[in-house]
């Protein structure tokens, strides 16, 4: 067609000028899809720290009220604990899920001789229950008191190994256990985060700090649609005249960390979006420019029979290709800068080739050819709308 | 029955209201052009020439009276109407050429065609028509500013003709050329009108209103000869 030929030319022909036009557009693409892909990829992140405990209630006891008992175990570092028979209740109440009773503390201890002293957490778990919440990359679960689980960081940062020894309290004054398996790497978790702490038995904890009650219980619920259910259940059985103890949902709780990390998505690519409406500005300058400069044309076209739409067409046609020409080269460097903002800021790219990443890039490209076509609307039609005498008499 | 005329005229008023007062440009003008008339339109500056163009090429409407074009009244036409029957009818011929820059002169000829077909069109009846108006063949692929005025003017002729007008309307054909070349479209426009072409054409210069066969002269918004 005719005036998608002209609307070619006339930009061909202003190099300098839509080349301007178009770096704007480049640019507010670059910004939303750089900064759409760099949120996306925190939130893969975060995601993939947190998807190991997605499918969990946890329970622990209601900072400011009253437990059934005051455990105090030594080296516990809260007074406030779930007894046992809470415990029992919350169990009743749960199943058939698994509800894990988990004990934590903290103390020193000491990987091999003429070694430093370090201090790790050390959780007390169940033999039992253990298959059900950790994850092995390596050995076996501990049969016996004498064994303990390490974490995956643990292991890497102290150099320990299956079968290495490790003796806890100063010099060694609770016990030497010997390391049967290492666990697979956890993240953050809201359950136990186990990367750089140890496992111990429920029973050598029990003796060992003489302890009863429980810091926590996790429930792992089979479905997760059951997740609000779990935690209904638990809340009134155990808060019915008094708030003992608190629940989290953890999928709840992640859906919300995830909802934050959208919303700082969203606000950073909005703030993208300001420099794409001062790309728009910039089209629409040049566009009213180019229909300035060719009145007297339009006048022309206009008495030779050209329609007031086709003379609009000729300049949205000219809005599209700096949009969806902008945008192409937007939506590239894009790629390249997802790149770059990932590796430095996130040292890993691995986010950057996903749906969705790449689909940021989509509405960056979209925007741009968007906000290109609105800005070449009002030029079109003051041009489309010239009173063709007076466009004929223009000099 | 005689053929009807390609446009008539009758008791045409053009007023154009203004904040100081209504001026009016065209005053009771009426007259009928018949098919293979040479017409030339003469008057002082402010008589109301290029109001009656305007009025001619419809591209304005008169405040009362009646226009006929090929026996359609405009009066009351659409912007969209009054743009098809510019393109089917009337073909134009300005005084400064007005080609479009970026177009060669193949495209610039056959430009209202593609208007007209709304597709791509076949070049062929754009070279036949440049020969016609003695446009060498080296030169189609051209740009305006590649080519003379005389030259410029010939395309210019080519464009007005392409798509069969009932009649040409030329804005000082000569007034932008020197005194030769202008005599040379003067030659092509009575060639054309000889071969059947009506034409109208407004001009100040009485050695190219005797080309014309017929002169309308106004004065002060009225025909005084």
């Amino acid at each position: 067609m005719i005036f998608w030929e002209i609307a070619k030319r006339n930009i061909r022909i202003h190099l300098l000028r839509s080349s301007l036009a178009m770096l704007g557009i480049v640019i507010g693409v670059v910004a939303i899809a750089s900064m759409g892909i760099l949120g996306n990829s925190l939130v893969l992140t975060v995601s993939d720290s947190l998807k190991t405990v997605g499918d969990s209630v946890i329970v622990t006891p209601h900072v400011g009220g009253t437990m059934g008992g005051f455990g105090g175990g030594a080296g516990g570092s809260s007074a406030l604990k779930i007894t046992e028979q809470n415990f029992q209740q919350i169990k009743r109440v749960s199943a058939p899920n698994i509800a894990i009773p988990v004990l934590q503390t903290s103390d020193r201890m000491k990987l091999g001789v003429g070694s430093d002293e370090i201090v790790a957490a050390i959780y007390g778990l169940n033999p039992d229950d253990v298959p059900d919440l950790l994850k092995l990359k390596e050995g076996g679960y501990s049969r016996g008191d004498s064994g303990v689980l390490v974490g995956s960081t643990f292991a890497k940062d102290n150099n320990v190994k299956v079968g290495s020894r490790i003796a806890i309290g100063t010099d060694g004054d609770k016990g030497t256990l010997r390391v049967t398996g290492i666990i697979e790497e956890r993240g953050m978790a809201f359950d136990v985060s186990t990367d750089t702490a140890i496992v111990v038995t429920k029973g050598w904890f029990d003796d060992t700090y003489n302890r009863n009650d429980y810091d926590k219980v996790v429930v792992k619920v089979k479905n997760l649609d059951d997740l609000p259910t779990v935690k209904t259940a638990i809340e009134n059985q155990m808060n019915k005249r008094d708030k003992i103890v608190d629940v989290v949902d953890t999928r709840k709780t992640m859906e919300t960390i995830f909802a934050a990390f959208g919303q700082i998505t969203t606000f950073v690519s909005a703030i993208g979006g300001i420099s794409m409406l001062v790309a728009g500005v910039s089209i629409l300058n040049i566009m009213m420019m180019s229909v300035t400069e060719r009145i007297k044309e339009i006048g022309i076209m206009r008495s030779i029979g050209a329609q007031r739409k086709e003379v609009m067409s000729m300049f949205l046609y000219e809005a599209l290709i700096l949009g969806v020409v902008g945008s192409l080269i937007g939506g590239t460097m894009s790629l390249l800068g997802g790149y770059a903002i990932s590796s430095v800021l996130l040292q890993t790219t691995k986010y950057l080739f996903v749906f969705s990443s790449l689909i940021h890039i989509v509405y960056g490209m979209s925007f741009g050819i968007v906000i290109s076509l609105i800005c070449g609307i009002y030029p079109a039609w003051r041009a489309a709308n010239l009173n063709p005498i007076e466009a004929l008499r223009h000099e | 029955m005689g053929e009807q005329p390609v446009m008539v005229f009758k008791d045409v008023v053009k007023v154009y209201p203004l904040p100081s007062g209504d001026v009016t440009a065209l005053d009771g003008i009426s007259f009928q052009v018949d098919r293979g008339e040479f017409i030339s339109v003469m008057g002082p500056s402010g008589s109301g020439k290029s109001t009656l163009l305007n009025l001619m090429g419809c591209l304005d409407t008169p405040t009362s009276g009646d226009i006929y074009i090929g026996g359609i009244r405009i009066r009351d036409m659409s912007d969209k109407d009054l743009t098809n029957l510019r393109r089917d009818r009337i073909g134009f011929i300005f005084q400064y050429f007005n080609l479009f820059p970026l177009l060669n002169i193949i495209e610039n000829v056959t430009f209202p065609m593609m208007l007209k077909s709304q597709k791509a069109v076949d070049p062929e009846k754009g070279r036949a028509v440049l020969r016609s108006v003695q446009l060498d063949d080296s030169l189609f692929t051209h740009t305006p500013m590649e080519i003379s005025g005389g030259q410029q003017q010939r395309v210019a002729v080519a464009r007005a003709l392409i798509n069969d007008p009932d009649i040409l309307l030329c804005d000082e054909p000569t007034g932008n050329l020197d005194s030769k070349t202008g005599a040379g479209i003067m030659e092509l426009m009575s060639d054309l009108n000889r071969k059947g072409t009506t034409i109208i054409m407004v001009t100040h210069d009485p050695h190219i209103a005797e080309y014309s066969r017929r002169t309308i002269l106004i004065a002060d918004g009225r025909i005084v000869e």
